[in-house]
């Protein structure tokens, strides 16, 4: 919790730079665009990445490590093919059980570009959808029995270790996210995702609480989840288009 | 501006954490529970009186049931043996009357769900899960009969055992 709230603020806060040099921009392009007619340059080409949340982390969290590669293909002037793979092995200590889920996953989709770039910027506020399959093991570590009777000696923490292998699942999630582009095919990016579970296989005698790509699954089928991206963007192909004139005649 | 309000939106979300509280009628572990009939009449519910049940175990426990049909004994999980006496009409030393009930059983860990974690559920043995025998002073049994239901013990649901007497 303690660092939910901190990574909202420092959301927010890159969400604050982001519209202000966005700000800056525009005005400075506004004038230029006023004296001369220039076409505007679409770019066309792969953008790959690493999401820096995981990578970090996997630094200060003793019980995480985890990666994420984010990868998108412009294929028309709004949509690209997106995709997220990544590895996660995480111990998390519940008050009644202890567990460490591993395991890698890949998302795949579409995003939606819904903004409108000023001449020579190529930014993106943008909805997406993906579908995520996840593939992991879960090790129960440790566990409590649940015995209110008190006749008896007390079984405490029973350490346990056994291993399910084999386990899946697969999701649909929801993307919203903004992509900045700070330098020259340099961006830097964050999105919130809302998931939901399409199919969930379960070990036997214990629950997927966890699993990669998900997050926690114990508040009913919906998860929630963000990345914070920096990417490159590996120009392949441009397009020119010319403005239209109608508007400057009038 | 609509963005960041979806955006905030999101944000309220990720916060948000279900009060997973272990509901504690559907998980706990188990007991037997025994209902007593009427030797006579094996379908008419007998009221037991002055029934002092006790177990020996690390931590000694005695209870005394009277007016009711039906009780509940906890199982020792740590070991695969639990012996309980019974003695009826405890009070007067004239008519007290003391027979063991021993359930010998296999204990097993049944995961609930995250707030509650595991609970034990027990199986009877087939051939020895439940053993009577007299007490100490060989007064005759009180206990005409019993039947065990079911050698599951997975919840407190139903009646396991039924003591005729």
């Amino acid at each position: 919790m303690k660092y939910t709230l901190k990574y909202t603020f420092s959301l927010l806060l890159i969400l604050c730079s982001l519209t202000i040099n966005a700000q800056e921009i525009t005005n400075a392009e506004t004038t230029t665009a006023k004296d001369t007619i220039s076409p505007k340059i679409e770019r066309f080409g792969l953008r790959v990445g690493v999401d820096l949340f995981k990578l970090s982390r996997s630094f200060y969290e003793k019980n995480y490590k985890g990666i994420e590669f984010v990868g998108d293909y412009r294929l028309t002037k709004r949509y690209f093919v997106a995709a997220e793979i990544g590895n996660e092995n995480k111990t998390q200590d519940e008050d009644r059980e202890n567990f460490t889920t591993k395991g890698t996953y890949i998302k795949a989709g579409f995003d939606y570009n819904a903004y409108e770039n000023w001449l020579g910027m190529h930014n993106m506020i943008y909805l997406g959808l993906r579908y995520g399959v996840s593939s992991f093991s879960q090790t129960l570590n440790s566990y409590k029995i649940y015995n209110p009777t008190t006749n008896f000696p007390e079984q405490g923490v029973i350490q346990s270790g056994e291993k399910f292998n084999g386990l899946s699942a697969q999701w649909v999630e929801v993307v919203a996210g903004v992509k900045a582009e700070i330098f020259t095919n340099l961006y830097v990016g964050f999105s919130l995702r809302l998931n939901r579970i399409v199919s969930n296989k379960q070990p036997n005698n214990f629950e997927n609480l966890y699993f990669p790509g998900f997050n926690r699954t114990y508040s009913g089928d919906f998860g929630a989840g963000f990345n914070y991206t920096v990417s490159y963007f590996i120009p392949l192909y441009k397009t020119t288009t010319k403005i239209k004139e109608t508007k400057k005649k009038k | 501006m609509k963005k960041i309000i979806l955006f905030l939106v999101f944000i309220s979300l990720l916060g948000c954490e279900k009060d997973d509280i272990c509901d504690e009628t559907q998980s706990v572990t188990p007991r037997v529970i025994i209902e007593f009939y009427d030797a006579s009449q094996p379908s008419i519910l007998k009221n037991v009186t002055n029934l002092e049940v006790h177990t020996e175990n690390e931590i000694d426990t005695t209870v005394v049931f009277t007016g009711v049909s039906k009780i509940k004994l906890p199982l020792n999980p740590i070991l695969q043996t639990t012996t309980y006496t019974l003695k009826l009409n405890s009070t007067i030393v004239a008519s007290a009357n003391t027979d063991v009930l021993t359930f010998n059983y296999a204990t097993k860990q049944l995961y609930v769900s995250r707030a509650c974690g595991f609970k034990n559920v027990y199986e009877l043995n087939t051939s020895n899960g439940v053993i009577r025998t007299d007490g100490t002073i060989n007064d005759g049994f009180w206990i005409q009969d019993f039947d065990v239901i079911t050698n599951k013990i997975n919840n407190e649901d139903e009646v396991h055992i039924k003591i005729y007497f």
